[in-house]
């Protein structure tokens, strides 16, 4: 899908139900990989997901298309909801087991069992994680989305909406202190 | 380890590709339920964000009128307004009166008319119309405008009432021009200066203005109090004038001065000029 069709679909999705939930579903997996890559939690992961789609649908209408694409603004939601939910802690979660009928909760738990067994054979990607978590937010969005969602600095800029001068910056700060965090552990 | 290394560790880990799919479904249930009151929510802001400019000028355009309506400079405009369609008050302004003062009580407005300066001037330069131990006087004893009370009722636009003001001056001027002259016969600088066979040419006493006061949700014309009133009387006597100054607040001769022959029989005034 080009930037023009995503055009059209964002402004089909402020009048219906239907084009929204196409967006949805061609972002989801993306916002979700995302947010598990910066928390390596999934029960944090699945709240933080909620939460941004959530904060999503409710600005959805004061959504104003800038030539940039529908998933940055999703990403940028992403990054707030993950700093409110450190900050919070008590983050208003949404119980989706009461509203997803078909699937029983056995079967909920048993997919979550089958999800964290499959996290915990990236061992690497969790160590570097540990790391990465250890820095500041700046930092930690900026290697996430370079190295683990592998964003061009210009998609990170537009993203994170700062300069694609300060994020270069930002990134060589945050592989220094990441290496700090390396060499600490060795 | 350099900066490349860590870069190209990053790069090369081998990262999750999870998907709890009953989370991704159960959250697209709750976002399509929440869907239909979310958009209704947002056009209702919609709207109400499209009214606020409106509304704020409208906000803005209601204290502007109302303040205008209700301010007491537009009620005395249009008190003044109302009463210069009078024909009697668009007589005495067209003869030279003014209108001096305007108050506004109780939804209405006096107007408080002052009589023309000019014609001030005539009746302090007439003769005296007062006899008084010897000294003759000639007579002008001609009722004048001093003045007028006017209530104009504002909400029903029309002049309610005029009470004219000239009455009550012409007897203060009176009782001020007898004061003079008891002052001065018991000056002796008057005895000492002026021959005793002079007579009175013309006495010069403040007018008495009035002006408006109010007292609560009342108004009326009360006489202006001066901190100290001060007259002149003029003598003549074989062709020769004096001029005395008196102190009327203090009952005093301030002065008496000798104004000069007057050659050919032509008047202290014609002197003057």
């Amino acid at each position: 899908m080009n930037l023009n069709e995503e055009r059209d679909l964002v402004r089909k999705a402020k009048k219906d139900p239907e084009a929204f939930s196409e967006l949805y579903e061609k972002y989801y997996s993306q916002i979700f990989g995302y947010i598990l890559k910066r928390v390596a939690n999934l029960e944090i992961s699945q709240d933080v997901t909620s939460e941004t789609f959530l904060k999503a649908l409710k600005n959805l209408w004061q959504f104003r298309w800038r030539n940039i694409p529908f998933s940055s603004w999703l990403y940028r939601i992403a990054n707030n909801e993950i700093v409110n939910y450190f900050r919070k802690q008590k983050g208003k979660k949404v119980s989706l087991e009461k509203i997803a009928e078909p699937i029983s909760a056995d079967n909920i738990e048993l997919e979550f069992i089958e999800a964290q067994e499959e996290l915990k054979k990236h061992q690497d990607f969790l160590k570097a994680q540990e790391k990465i978590s250890k820095l500041d937010i700046k930092y930690q969005e900026v290697i996430v989305l370079r190295f683990f969602e592998k964003k061009q600095i210009k998609e990170i800029s537009e993203i994170l909406g700062k300069k694609e001068g300060a994020i270069k910056s930002l990134l060589h700060r945050g592989i220094e202190k990441l290496k700090d965090e390396f060499f600490e552990t060795n | 380890m350099e900066n490349e290394d860590l870069i190209k560790k990053l790069e090369e880990i081998s990262l999750p590709k999870i998907e709890i799919k009953s989370h991704k479904k159960g959250l697209s249930l709750v976002l399509m339920k929440k869907y239909s009151p979310e958009r209704k929510r947002a056009e209702l802001f919609n709207i109400f964000k499209k009214l606020i400019p409106a509304g704020a000028i409208a906000v803005i355009l209601f204290f502007f009128i109302f303040n205008n309506l209700n301010s007491p400079k537009y009620n005395l405009a249009k008190a003044k307004e109302i009463a210069l369609q009078n024909n009697e008050i668009k007589d005495w302004l067209q003869q030279g009166s003014t209108i001096k003062d305007i108050k506004i009580a109780d939804g209405k407005a006096y107007v408080l008319i002052e009589p023309p300066e000019e014609k001030k001037e005539q009746e302090e330069l007439a003769p005296v119309s007062l006899k008084s131990e010897g000294v003759s006087q000639e007579n002008i004893a001609e009722e004048k405008f001093g003045g007028a009370f006017v209530e104009v009722n504002i909400k029903e636009k029309e002049v309610k009432n005029i009470k004219k003001l000239a009455p009550i001056v012409t007897s203060l001027m009176e009782i001020k021009k007898e004061k003079v002259l008891e002052i001065v016969n018991k000056s002796w600088e008057v005895q000492e200066k002026v021959p005793k066979e002079a007579e009175v040419l013309n006495i010069n006493v403040p007018t008495p203005k009035f002006r408006l006061s109010k007292d609560g949700g009342s108004v009326s014309a009360i006489p202006e109090t001066e901190t100290e009133e001060k007259a002149s009387i003029i003598y003549k006597s074989d062709g020769h004038r004096w001029e005395g100054k008196i102190n009327l607040t203090k009952e005093e001769v301030e002065e008496v001065n000798f104004l000069g022959e007057i050659k050919n029989g032509a008047t202290f005034e014609e002197s003057n000029r």
